[in-house]
């Protein structure tokens, strides 16, 4: 006997863009870095891509999964970098709500991708503080971390508006 | 660029002027030296300013440690210690320095306005 589960097409649309995003996360945590906790967080744009073009509750559902799903494969769950990966997420997330209810014009990719990078860190950093290294001399890191989000939130940010232009004629948004 | 929004703005702004409070506030200075923390075994301790000049002659098991301040900085002079590290140590002039004489139970720590780290290990 097999069970069906009906599916829509915004699940499918959520698998797409999560394995994408677990793909990308993947090869980026094989790539060195100079300190730990700063990376370019590439994956963090399909979240934006789906922010703008599908929604919100996409853009959670991919970022949720990608944590979960991604950890599982690098091994990492539930071990203290999984817990880094999700403070980070749900305060990307939280800050992309706030972020989406602005009236006007809004956000651009761009502001979106800094803000959510900005909060993945700063958050992240708070955790590390708070549950891992409660020591004050782990705020010396605190202005390098900020930098390397900045400067990549604006180049991802780039990268979702880019990606953006040429998603929009293929797939008007659905919802 | 030119699709970004105001609001965009407003964000890419507010976040490149945190960027340098947070140096200045993290990684500004170490605090010029002000003062100098004499510490003797079962002796109270003792905070001097490194402003002025003083020759000072601490009592300690072995004999008498002479310290000296001079131009914003502190050194031992002499110690009747028989290695001398502390003599050794040189002229201390920045917040967290130390320099201590073991054998003789004296310590001299810098001290600046903040208390610096004198060491962080991850």
């Amino acid at each position: 006997m097999s069970i069906t589960v009906p599916t829509t097409r915004q699940d499918h649309r959520i698998a797409w863009l999560t394995a994408l995003a677990i793909t990308i996360h993947i090869a980026e945590s094989a790539l060195p870095s100079p300190l730990p906790g700063i990376k370019p967080g590439l994956a963090n744009v399909v979240t934006i891509v789906a922010l703008v073009q599908y929604g919100w509750g996409t853009a959670a559902w991919v970022a949720m999964l990608r944590v979960l799903i991604g950890s599982l494969l690098i091994g990492t769950f539930l071990s203290p970098t999984f817990l880094l990966s999700l403070t980070g997420a749900v305060a990307s997330i939280t800050v992309l709500r706030l972020a989406s209810w602005v009236p006007g014009r809004g956000f651009s990719p761009v502001g979106y991708c800094l803000l959510a990078a900005m909060a993945h860190m700063g958050a992240q950093f708070f955790t590390a503080y708070w549950v891992f290294i409660p020591h004050d001399g782990l705020f010396r890191l605190l202005p390098v971390f900020m930098t390397a989000s900045l400067i990549f939130g604006i180049v991802s940010g780039i990268i979702a508006q880019m990606a953006l232009q040429r998603l929009r004629p293929v797939e008007e948004p659905a919802l | 660029m030119r699709n970004l929004t105001r609001a965009d703005w407003l964000v890419l702004i507010a976040a490149i002027a945190l960027l340098p409070g947070l140096y200045l506030r993290y990684w500004g200075g170490e605090g010029p030296a002000a003062a100098v923390r004499i510490s003797a075994s079962g002796q109270r301790d003792i905070t001097l300013p490194l402003s002025g000049e003083h020759r000072i002659h601490v009592h300690g098991p072995l004999g008498d440690s002479v310290i000296e301040i001079r131009d914003g900085r502190v050194r031992f002079v002499s110690s009747p210690c028989r290695g001398k590290q502390c003599v050794h140590s040189g002229w201390l002039s920045h917040s967290g320095e130390l320099a201590a004489c073991l054998p003789n139970g004296i310590m001299l720590s810098v001290i600046g306005r903040d208390r610096r780290f004198d060491s962080i290990n991850f």
